[in-house]
């Protein structure tokens, strides 16, 4: 589903790459935790992955497609494909719940009739059912956090990238986040989740992928955070 | 694509942005206002050319023994050969559609008619005060200067007067009137481009949140751009419509008033009005959305 082969990312600006010739496959359906401390890579991992930058070397596939060979007319489909949760949410603080999360659908040209019949369906999933017409500053970090899972996963991607969701969440909300997460996932969905979270990651036990300096230093399946941390 | 989204997200757009909104209507209002005045000065000019250059003659007046003039005074007044032969050189000329000899009895009797109001000058003038003349109709009026200086000069005649040159200067006035309110306009013009390029890049910024998400989600790079497009194409309407509505005021008051005290003049019709102000409104509409596409490129990276 992603496959990165010897990719390396430097930015003009830094003399240290972001990544150094990264090699990492993630199957389909897959749960992979993405930890390492700051600055190790992770939210360039993901960035490459919705093609939001592009490889200094090596070649990226993702959902069967090659990223190097992508044009930029066809990147917003690539991006259909893949769903994205922040740590800072990002929700628009003029929509509702139900708006915040049809306006996915609405951005991509889907009639009116199937958004009326599937933001419910996900709002249901994420545990939001009844919160539709609450303001994104009437509701908790958490439920917040569960609008933007609602509104990354409305169109089914086959990827979710998670950039950190747990980030500024207590870990009490946490736990119900990480609920929806592993909920997502069984529906066949891969998902991807950079963390510092040591207490989830200990908790789920799924493959983690650990990042430092640019390079992957631990690649574990059923894996813990690590003792370092 | 869902129409009603995109119109929301420009009424949105534009009523963020309320006073850039309103300056870049004014703005485009005024540069296209003055562009559709050049344009129609441009056909009233048009007109009165067709009119005039159509009954427009060039007249010899031939020396007679009454003429003053030096030059018939020194060659005294024209033979009966030399009239035949300018005449004969006259209508040999390609330029030349007809030649009319009016006689000093002619001419003396229009004379009378013409000024029948002013018995004064017309009981001082006898009938050999008025030269014949030769009266030229021009089947190409743009070349009335080959034909008069064909002949001017000649022995026997007195002097040529081309009515054309007359309406030239009168024609150049317009045209530097017309060239003025153009050039006014393109300054007018630059300066609403600038300005819809702020508001543009205003509305890019306010929006960024939006246009974040509608990049993460996937929607096409056409789809993001599209409400600042309209929302530019849509402000460049509105001023084209205000400049059309005085475009109206201009003919209705201006021209009409004009056509009722100048019956003899030939005046714009609506047509040409329509025409300009179907002009001006495709300007205004092409003008805000290329200013708004080149800002878009520059500040919405996709």
């Amino acid at each position: 589903m992603i496959r990165f082969d010897n990719v390396t990312k430097s930015y003009p600006t830094q003399t240290r790459p972001a990544l150094k010739t990264v090699s990492v496959s993630v199957e389909k359906g897959e749960f992979v935790f993405l930890v390492g401390p700051s600055g190790s890579g992770k939210s360039t991992f993901l960035r490459l992955v919705l093609k939001e930058e592009r490889p200094s070397a090596g070649q990226i596939h993702v959902a069967g497609k090659d990223l190097g060979r992508l044009t930029t007319w066809k990147v917003p489909h690539l991006r259909r494909r893949i769903g994205v949760v922040f740590q800072d949410f990002r929700l628009l603080p003029n929509k509702n719940v139900y708006e915040n999360v049809a306006f996915a659908l609405e951005v991509i040209g889907k009639p009116r009739r199937f958004i009326r019949r599937v933001v419910p369906e996900v709002l249901e999933l994420v545990g939001l059912e009844g919160k539709e017409r609450r303001m994104p500053d009437e509701l908790s970090g958490g439920e917040q956090q569960r609008v933007v899972m609602a509104r990354a996963f409305v169109n089914r991607p086959m990827i979710l990238l998670a950039d950190e969701p747990t980030g500024n969440i207590d870990p009490a909300t946490s736990i119900g986040i990480m609920k929806v997460l592993d909920r997502i996932n069984r529906t066949g969905t891969t998902v991807v989740m950079a963390t510092h979270d040591a207490a989830i990651v200990d908790s789920m036990r799924k493959r983690v992928v650990e990042l430092e300096d640019g390079k992957i230093v631990r690649d574990q399946s059923r894996g813990v955070y690590g003792q370092a941390y | 694509m869902r129409a009603q989204f995109v119109l929301s997200e420009i009424w949105i757009g534009l009523r963020r942005n309320l006073t850039m909104t309103i300056a870049v209507i004014l703005t485009t209002a005024v540069s296209l206002a003055l562009f559709g005045t050049g344009l129609l000065i441009r056909s009233q000019v048009n007109a009165m050319k067709d009119y005039w250059f159509d009954k427009v003659e060039v007249t010899v007046f031939l020396c007679t023994s009454s003429s003053s003039s030096a030059r018939c005074k020194d060659n005294g007044p024209a033979t009966d050969d030399q009239k035949g032969q300018i005449q004969r050189d006259l209508q040999a000329m390609p330029q030349v559609r007809r030649v009319y000899y009016e006689s000093q009895e002619a001419a003396y009797q229009r004379f009378k008619s013409q000024f029948r109001n002013s018995t004064a000058l017309v009981q001082v003038t006898r009938p050999g005060d008025i030269p014949d003349s030769f009266r030229v109709k021009l089947s190409r009026p743009q070349e009335y200067r080959v034909v008069a200086s064909a002949v001017a000069g000649r022995p026997g005649v007195d002097s040529v007067l081309d009515e054309q040159a007359s309406l030239e200067r009168f024609f150049t006035m317009l045209n530097g009137l017309r060239n003025a309110a153009i050039g006014v306009a393109l300054l007018q013009i630059v300066a609403a481009i600038l300005l819809i390029g702020n508001t543009i890049r205003l509305a890019a910024y306010n929006r960024r949140r939006e246009t974040g998400i509608m990049r993460l989600v996937g929607a096409s790079n056409f789809y993001i751009q599209l409400p600042f497009l309209l929302e530019g194409a849509v402000a460049g309407l509105i001023g084209g419509g205000i400049a059309s509505t005085l475009l109206v005021a201009v003919k209705l008051l201006f021209v009409d008033r004009l056509r009722s005290s100048f019956l003899t003049v030939a005046w714009i019709g609506w047509e040409s009005v329509i025409q300009v102000i179907a002009l001006q409104l495709i300007a205004g509409v092409l003008i805000s959305a290329l200013a708004s596409f080149v800002t878009l490129r520059r500040y919405l990276r996709v």
